[in-house]
C-alpha cells in the first residue's frame, strides 16, 4: 500500500504498487468477507508525471465502488501485471489502455491496439500528445506535428504537459 | 500462408484442394504482434478465413469480424474494432466540461440520454452538487423513455436480422413515438443534449405531456402485440432458443452487464446495486432469467419494457414541483478530485471516471461502455456454431459501435 485508505463520497480508493497489485486483487476477488466480483471499469491516467492504472470493483458487501490505484508507473516503460487470469474481460480494457498510453500489461496474451492502425506509433491519450489545435496554444509555440512529441527546437526547455494537481 | 493453402472441394468436402492464397486477404500483412493472434492466424487444413463486414447489416455499425471457418462451422473469431473511432476521450479533455456534453452524446446514438449524462454526473459529483428534485424526476422520466425506445428498436432488429420484416416496423413506431415526445421535450430525435450540469434544459411542456399522455394509453398494449408477433413465432424460437448460452461464471469473468447478464440469472443492475438519482425512491423490480441464451435475452428486454412503464407511471404520479435547474456559476471549475460514476443504460453498466484538476477542463474522461464488454463473449460463445448463427448471437447482445469505437 503506497498511502492510507481514503473515502470520498461513496467510493473507497486504495493505492498499490505495480509489484503487490495481483495479490491484493487476488485477496478482494476471493476472501470472502470482500467479494469484490465485479470488475466495473478498468482505466489508464497520465497525470503528466506518472502513469497510473485504476480498478473500479464493486461487490454485494460494500456499498461503496472500490478504487484501486496502481501508481507511480514510469512514463517511459509503464508495466503491470495483468488481470485477464481473473476477469477475462479485462483482455480488450487492457489493450484499449495499451492502446491510448502505452502501459504494457505482462500477461495478456493478446495485448495489440485495438482502435488505433496496427502501425501507428504514438499514445493518443498521453498529455504529450497534443491536438493540432492544442499546439498552436502551447509554449512549444508554433507548427509541430501531432505525433512528435518533442520538436528539436524545444529539445532544451522541460517537457510541456498540463501537469495535474490531482496526484 | 506463403503461395497456396488447402481448403475443403466445394464438391466434395471430403477433399482438399490447393487454392491461390490471395483470396486470404483476411491475414494481416506484418508478422503476428502477439501469441493469441498467431494461434489465430495460423490455419489448419481446411480452414479458412473470411471477414464479416466492416459493412455488414448485421454488425449495428461499422464492426469487422475476422472469422476463421472450417466449412459452415465457426472455429474461431476475431473482432477489429476501431473504424468508428473518434477518440471523444481525448476531445473532452480539450474542451470544457459543458462541450463534454455534446461529445458524449453520439457515444450510444440509440439511448443518447445514457451517454450524455455520463459528463454531467461526473460533475455535479465532483462539485458536490445536488440537482433540484424535479430536475431528478425529470431526468429518470427521460431516461426510462429512451430505454424502452432503445429496446423497442432493439426487438425489431433482432427480429431483421433473422430474416423477419415485419417486427422492425412496429419497433420503429413505437420508438417514433418516443423520439418525438423527447423531441417535443428537448428539440431533437436522436442526440438530445438535454441533460445539464446542475439539471435539465428546460422543463416539461405541453405538448410532450400531451403525446406521454396519449403513449401511456397505449404502450402496455404494443407490449402484448409485439409479444403476439414473436413469442412463439417458430423460426424465431428456433433460431434463438439455446443459442449463444452464456453460463455465469463466464459473464462475470468477461466483465457482462446489462441484459446479457442478467439473462444467465445474475441480478446485477446498477439502479439497485448502487442506486443513483432517485431511484431508490421507485418501485419495479430487476428482471432475471436463468437461460442464457438468445431467446432470454430477448424476453428480458421485453420484461424491462414493463417494468420502465411502471416506473414513469411512478415518476409522473411523484414529481414535485419546483425548478429544474441548480444555480450553478456559468463557469464551471470542479476542485481537484476523482470521481467514478455508474448508471444502468438500456445496454448495461455505463460508466465513467472522471478526474478534475481545478480548471474548467476534465482532466481525465473515461467512459466505459458495456456493449465493449459485452462484445467479447463472442469468441467465447461462437465456436462451434454456424457462420449464420453469428447474426442472431451478436444482435441478441445488443452491440451499439458508436459507443465500442468511442
Amino acid at each position: 500500500m503506497l498511502a492510507p485508505v481514503a473515502g470520498r463520497q461513496d467510493t473507497t480508493e486504495i493505492r498499490v504498487s505495480p509489484a503487490e497489485v495481483t495479490d491484493v486483487m487476488r485477496t478482494l476477488h476471493d476472501d470472502g468477507a470482500f467479494r469484490f466480483r465485479v470488475l466495473a471499469d478498468l482505466c489508464g491516467v497520465d497525470t503528466g508525471e506518472v502513469m497510473q492504472v485504476v480498478y473500479h470493483l464493486w461487490s454485494e458487501n460494500s456499498p461503496d465502488w472500490l478504487r484501486v490505484i496502481v501508481d507511480g508507473l514510469p512514463r517511459d516503460d509503464p508495466r503491470v501485471p495483468s488481470m485477464t487470469f481473473m476477469w477475462k474481460g479485462a483482455e480488450w480494457a487492457e489493450r484499449e489502455t495499451y492502446d491510448m498510453f502505452g502501459i504494457t500489461f505482462e500477461g495478456n496474451r493478446d495485448l495489440r491496439r485495438i482502435y488505433m492502425p496496427p502501425d501507428y506509433t504514438s499514445f493518443p491519450l498521453r498529455k504529450d500528445f497534443y491536438l493540432a489545435d492544442d499546439a498552436a496554444r502551447s509554449p512549444g509555440e508554433g507548427f509541430r506535428h501531432m505525433e512528435q512529441v518533442r520538436p528539436p527546437a524545444a529539445a532544451d526547455r522541460p517537457l510541456l504537459t498540463r501537469r495535474s494537481k490531482v496526484q | 500462408m506463403a503461395g497456396q493453402t488447402r481448403v475443403r472441394s466445394l464438391d466434395d468436402p471430403t477433399v482438399f484442394v490447393e487454392t491461390p492464397a490471395t483470396i486470404y486477404d483476411a491475414i494481416p500483412p506484418y508478422p503476428p504482434r502477439t501469441e493469441r493472434e498467431a494461434e489465430f492466424y495460423n490455419l489448419g487444413d481446411g480452414e479458412m478465413l473470411i471477414n464479416l463486414g466492416p459493412q455488414h447489416p448485421s454488425t449495428h455499425g461499422v464492426l469487422r469480424v475476422v472469422l476463421k471457418i472450417d466449412g459452415e462451422r465457426i472455429v474461431d473469431l476475431d473482432p477489429v474494432l476501431g473504424y468508428l473511432h473518434r477518440g471523444v476521450e481525448k476531445i473532452c479533455e480539450n474542451g470544457d466540461w459543458h462541450h463534454a456534453i455534446s461529445n458524449c452524446d453520439p457515444l450510444e446514438y440509440v439511448a443518447s440520454m445514457f451517454s450524455e449524462a455520463m459528463p454531467v454526473l461526473a460533475c455535479e459529483k465532483l462539485l458536490d452538487l445536488e440537482v433540484p428534485r424535479r430536475a431528478e424526476y425529470i431526468r429518470v422520466l427521460a431516461w426510462e423513455l429512451n430505454r424502452i425506445a432503445s429496446h423497442a428498436l432493439f426487438m425489431g432488429w433482432i427480429a431483421l436480422d433473422l430474416g423477419g420484416l415485419t417486427p422492425i416496423l412496429y419497433g420503429f413506431i413505437e420508438r417514433d413515438e418516443i423520439v418525438e415526445m423527447l423531441a417535443a421535450l428537448t428539440g431533437q430525435r436522436l442526440l438530445f443534449n438535454y441533460l445539464r450540469i446542475g439539471g435539465v434544459n428546460g422543463d416539461l411542456n405541453h405538448e410532450f405531456m400531451s403525446r406521454l399522455g396519449d403513449w401511456m394509453g397505449h404502450a402496455g398494449k404494443r407490449i402484448e402485440d409485439s409479444q403476439n408477433l414473436l413469442n412463439e413465432n417458430e423460426i424465431f424460437v428456433r433460431r434463438t432458443k439455446g443459442l449463444g448460452v452464456i453460463d455465469r461464471a463466464t459473464a462475470l469473468g468477461l466483465c457482462m452487464s446489462g441484459p446479457p447478464l442478467r439473462a444467465t440469472g445474475i441480478p446485477y443492475d446498477v439502479r439497485r446495486a448502487h442506486p443513483y438519482s432517485v431511484y431508490p425512491e421507485l418501485e419495479f423490480a430487476i428482471p432475471v432469467r436463468e437461460e442464457g441464451d438468445s431467446y432470454a435475452r430477448y424476453m428480458l428486454h421485453l420484461d424491462e419494457i414493463r417494468q420502465s412503464i411502471h416506473i414513469i407511471d411512478q415518476v409522473l404520479h411523484q414529481m414535485p414541483d419546483g425548478p429544474c435547474m441548480a444555480q450553478i456559476p456559468r463557469l464551471i471549475r470542479p476542485r481537484p478530485g476523482r470521481a467514478f460514476i455508474a448508471i444502468e443504460s438500456p445496454r448495461g453498466q455505463y460508466a465513467t471516471y472522471a478526474m478534475s484538476d481545478g480548471t474548467d477542463q476534465p482532466f481525465r474522461m473515461r467512459i466505459h461502455d458495456p456493449s465493449y464488454f459485452n462484445l467479447q463473449v463472442m469468441a467465447e460463445i461462437m465456436p462451434g456454431n454456424l457462420i449464420a448463427d453469428i447474426m442472431a448471437v451478436m444482435s441478441s447482445l445488443d452491440p451499439i459501435m458508436g459507443g465500442i469505437d468511442k
